[in-house]
């Protein structure tokens, strides 16, 4: 029993240092812009009915 | 063919923005309303001894006062307008009444306001701002009813003492449906294979009747329907015949370029055109006459600022009879550059009679003085009316 | 890497050629930590958003939904420079609009025949336009009023200023000449582009803002109605508003709009429900007020894209319906108090006191902050927070039901933008000198987009009147939507030129007058 706070410490703690280091360095919007192209291919070759 | 007899007379009377006609009748003790839309009623705008001048701004090349006032980006009808008012060209007006129809009228209406263009030196000049109705329904009706009354009636008779009876009205719609009565007539010359009147010299004639108080030029009006039916037409020399259908077009001469790149003008749908702007005004004793005149002025109005379904889809199908009745090859969609309104109604007219109507369809934007983009004009018209012929050697196949 | 208001170089976190910044700020430990917790908020928000299958499925059929990409980004574009009191009303405002923004998406694909299909859910749904006020919803509990081009094409360019570039050459392609405002311009290209989500029971088109917004709404009502089958009313809204002679018939179109709405979705309008709404909206309206009192001392709180963007979005999108919004009013109320008892400022330096008029670049919408963070310029309202006061009838009698109509009215005429842009000239020139002397301001700021005929065409008298009044008039034009005509540095250099040569000034943060930002989000 006891060693499951100290668990949830250490969890709460990676947790934080790896998403503050995510937050901190901006590394989800560095992500983020990578896959983007990706999309824009993928919307460019979908069939469309253009028409007004 | 012969020359029209009093072709030059209207052609000289275009030539400025003011002209004799407008000179004889102040002297006559006219009261002269300026109007720049066909969204006001005009059987209003000419009760009693008032005459409407709807406002053109000929011969523009320079706009830079204009442009400075409203910049470049507005379309360049407005600009000259102002142009033209702030150098002294609309000072044969009395009032002028504007709708606020679309926002660059207003702007350039509103600049004229603050710069006092017409009312430097004359105390009685008013301007007004109206609304219109958007939807053509029985709020719409009431709204422009009322608008009339405020914006039109009211004004005219505090200010100058005009009789805005229903009576007075009446007399004006029936002098109104006199004019539009000969308008359609010579029109008609327009039908035939070998039309009897160019598009170019239909275009002189009715735009003398928004340029020039009607009353002075009915007996000329009568003269040339006469002089019609009796001429000689020329073998057509035209390889297809056009629906012009656009914003405004106060310059026959944008008509002349067409006809001389190969293309009959049968019918003119544009601001400043027969098409509503001469259809005859039906009046019946049953109701008063205001409303009445609303109520058609709002069912056939043409304007693309109308936005209920009914009417969208409308006005593509009044291009659609009018190229029919006038055995349109084809139809040409123009703007004046800038023009918002028409930006739009172009785009969707020149989809819908294309795909749904199957006409060929040239879809151009223009400046307002035809004359600085003469030669790309030309072009595009020629190369249109060739697609036409072509269309016709193929048996109109696509 | 600064702890105190303005010590930050917050140029130096740009990269040439990058989508994104290097880096976020250190704003000292408890403001970073509380930005660090606002993120994951979002990264919290957008999750749940994408652990629905049908909104991936969204995000590959709509080339718009790759823009939300951003979404942090957008947060941190408008946090940049704010400590203490200000960014948390930044986050309050934009952590809600993030919320309000994922519910509408996740209807709008509920409902899509192509995504989520809910038949049921869909006969619930009535379409609004962007530009429109929604107040004709407000009396109507149980239907919900969704917009397809707000999160299309008005936030999209919030998330990426080159969301709406494609749109607009689809419309161009179509044969839509280029000189008309970009905004519908873009909306008529995702409808001609067929990336508009189909649903709804029917539709309130509105023609508010303008001329363009009106015809625009032509050509989606083309694919909307005749080919979706989607029965559209089209909502007029008159444009001489302050005029008494037009109100009865903006009163009757707010009555057949709602007829409409019942006819097609077989729902009652409660009365009930329209004066809950009423009271919100009567609380925004004194709230923004409190703030626009507060911006006319020497310590305003809620001013730049914090006042802009939640206005524009309360104001209007919300327009009373939903409570959470009145409880950010309090919480938002509650620090700018805060702070201004504190006599506290959001930068280092307040050089200018400045009015922002006209329609905003809305590609470069944190130029507010840059204003503020690059050359001391404190954008103490603009033009579109610059609404409608009045204060709406709250209690059920019958006088007030007849009245709630006028009221409904006059909001949908005072419409965001419109209700300066049109309705005479008394609304948009005239009022700014009042507004400047209300506000102590010393400079205008004014915003040209290039195709707002209607602002445009007052260009040279409002020149005349800033002559007149001797108040510093600096043009900024651009075009709305689309940062080919004017980039975001394009736009910076309007005033940086400005500064320099008329005004002689160096700027507070060097790093920031050319940025390498053509390429960012």
């Amino acid at each position: 029993m006891s060693k499951l706070p100290l668990k949830l410490l250490m969890a709460g703690g990676a947790f934080f240092a790896v998403t503050f280091t995510v937050y901190f360095f901006n590394l989800d919007m560095k992500l983020t812009s990578k896959i983007e192209p990706l999309l824009i291919k993928h919307y460019d070759t979908m069939p469309r009915n253009t028409y007004l | 063919m012969k020359d029209l007899k009093h072709l030059l007379y209207f052609e000289n009377l275009l030539q400025n923005a003011g002209n004799e006609l407008i000179d004889q009748a102040k002297s006559d003790g006219g009261v002269c309303v300026a109007y720049v839309c066909e969204n006001t009623p005009e059987p209003l705008l000419n009760l009693g001894n008032a005459f409407s001048i709807r406002l053109r701004a000929p011969r523009t090349n320079s706009m830079e006062m204009g442009t400075y006032y409203m910049t470049s980006f507005l379309c360049e009808y407005s600009r000259a307008l102002l142009e033209r008012a702030i150098e002294g060209g609309y000072n044969f007006s009395d009032c002028i009444i504007a709708p606020d129809g679309c926002s660059m009228m207003n702007r350039c209406v509103e600049n004229m306001e603050l710069l006092k263009t017409m009312s430097a030196d004359n105390d009685k000049f008013f301007y007004e701002h109206m609304e219109i109705p958007m939807k053509a329904d029985d709020n719409g009706l009431n709204l422009y009813v009322l608008q009339c009354k405020n914006h039109i009636l009211t004004p005219l008779h505090d200010t100058f003492g005009i009789d805005v009876s229903d009576q007075a009205i009446r007399k004006a719609v029936a002098e109104h449906n006199r004019m539009c009565r000969l308008i359609r007539a010579i029109g008609e010359f327009r039908k035939g294979s070998e039309p009897a009147i160019t598009g170019y010299e239909y275009a002189v004639i009715t735009l003398a009747t928004y340029a020039a108080p009607q009353a002075l030029i009915m007996d000329r009006l009568e003269e040339t329907l006469e002089e019609l039916k009796k001429r000689k037409p020329d073998k057509t020399k035209y390889r297809a015949r056009v629906v012009v259908v656009g914003s405004e077009v106060d310059d026959a001469e944008f008509i002349k370029l067409v006809e001389e790149s190969g293309a009959y003008v049968c019918a003119d749908r544009f601001c400043f055109g027969s098409f509503p702007g001469r259809d005859l005004i039906e009046l019946t004793d049953d109701e008063d006459a205001l409303t009445q005149i609303c109520r058609q002025y709002m069912y056939r109005g043409q304007c693309p600022r109308m936005m209920n379904m009914e009417k969208m889809l409308g006005r593509r199908q009044y291009v659609n009879d009018l190229a029919r009745e006038y055995n349109a090859d084809g139809i040409i969609y123009e703007q004046v550059k800038f023009c918002d309104p028409w930006a739009y109604e172009r785009m969707i007219g020149t989809h819908v009679l294309n795909e749904q109507f199957g006409y060929p369809v040239l879809s151009v934007d223009r400046p307002y003085n035809i004359d600085t983009s003469a030669g790309q004009m030309r072009t595009r018209v020629q190369a249109f009316v060739e697609s036409i012929e072509i269309k016709k050697i193929q048996g109109g196949a696509d | 890497m600064a702890k105190e208001i303005g010590k930050d170089r917050l140029g130096d976190f740009f990269a040439e050629g990058s989508r994104v910044r290097s880096r976020r700020e250190w704003r000292g430990l408890k403001d970073t930590l509380y930005d660090y917790s606002r993120w994951l908020g979002i990264m919290f928000t957008l999750a749940k958003f994408v652990a629905k299958p049908r909104n991936v499925k969204a995000m590959f059929r709509y080339r718009w939904m790759a823009n939300y990409l951003a979404v942090p980004m957008m947060v941190d574009r408008h946090t940049q420079g704010l400590r203490g009191e200000y960014l948390r009303i930044c986050h309050i405002e934009q952590d809600l609009i993030i919320e309000d923004v994922a519910k509408l998406l996740d209807s709008l694909f509920r409902g899509d025949r192509r995504i989520g299909n809910d038949e049921e859910f869909s006969k619930k749904v009535v379409l609004v336009d962007e530009n429109e006020m929604t107040a004709v919803m407000m009396g109507f509990p149980t239907l919900k009023g969704l917009s397809r081009e707000t999160p299309s094409t008005y936030i999209s360019v919030l998330l990426n200023q080159r969301a709406a570039c494609h749109y607009i050459d689809v419309a161009q392609q179509f044969g839509l000449a280029g000189d008309v405002c970009p905004m519908p311009e873009a909306e008529a290209g995702v409808s001609i582009d067929d990336d508009a989500p189909v649903l709804g029971a029917c539709a309130i088109q509105c023609n508010t803002t303008c001329d363009g917004s009106m015809l625009g709404n032509g050509v989606i009502s083309m694919r909307l109605e005749l080919k979706d089958g989607i029965p559209c009313f089209q909502l007029a809204a008159p444009l001489r508003h302050r005029e008494d002679d037009v109100q009865e018939y903006a009163a009757q179109e707010i009555r057949n709009a709602i007829a409409f709405i019942e006819d097609k979705t077989g729902e009652k309008w409660d009365w009930n429900y329209y004066f809950e709404c009423a009271k919100r909206v009567n609380i925004a309206t004194k709230n923004r007020l409190n703030w626009l009192e507060m911006n006319k001392t020497d310590y305003p709180q809620v001013f730049g894209s914090n006042l802009a963007l939640y206005t524009e979005t309360n104001y209007m999108a919300i327009c009373g319906k939903v409570p959470a919004f009145v409880k950010a009013d309090e919480k938002i109320t509650a620090l700018a108090e805060q702070a201004y008892k504190a006599k506290k400022r959001a930068a280092k330096e307040y050089r200018h006191r400045a009015i922002v008029w006209g329609v905003q670049s809305h590609f470069y919408m944190d130029f507010l902050a840059w204003l503020l963070n690059c050359w001391g310029i404190v954008p103490l309202t603009d033009m579109l927070s610059m609404v409608s006061t009045r204060e709406l009838v709250e209690e059920d009698t019958p006088e007030n039901r007849e009245q709630a109509y006028y009221d409904m009215a006059w909001l949908t005429e005072n419409m965001i933008m419109r209700n300066r842009t049109h309705g005479g000239y008394k609304v948009l020139l005239d009022e700014l000198w009042e507004f400047c002397e209300e506000f102590n301001a010393d400079m205008v700021i004014l915003w040209e987009h290039m195709s707002c005929k209607a602002l445009d065409g007052m260009h040279g008298q409002f020149e005349a009147k800033a002559r007149e009044h001797g108040i510093h008039l600096v043009w900024v034009s651009h075009d709305l939507f689309d940062p080919r005509v004017v980039s975001r540095q394009g736009v910076r250099e309007q005033i940086n030129n400005y500064m320099r040569t008329v005004m002689r000034e160096e700027p507070l943060d060097p790093t920031l007058e050319v940025l390498p930002d053509e390429e960012s989000w």
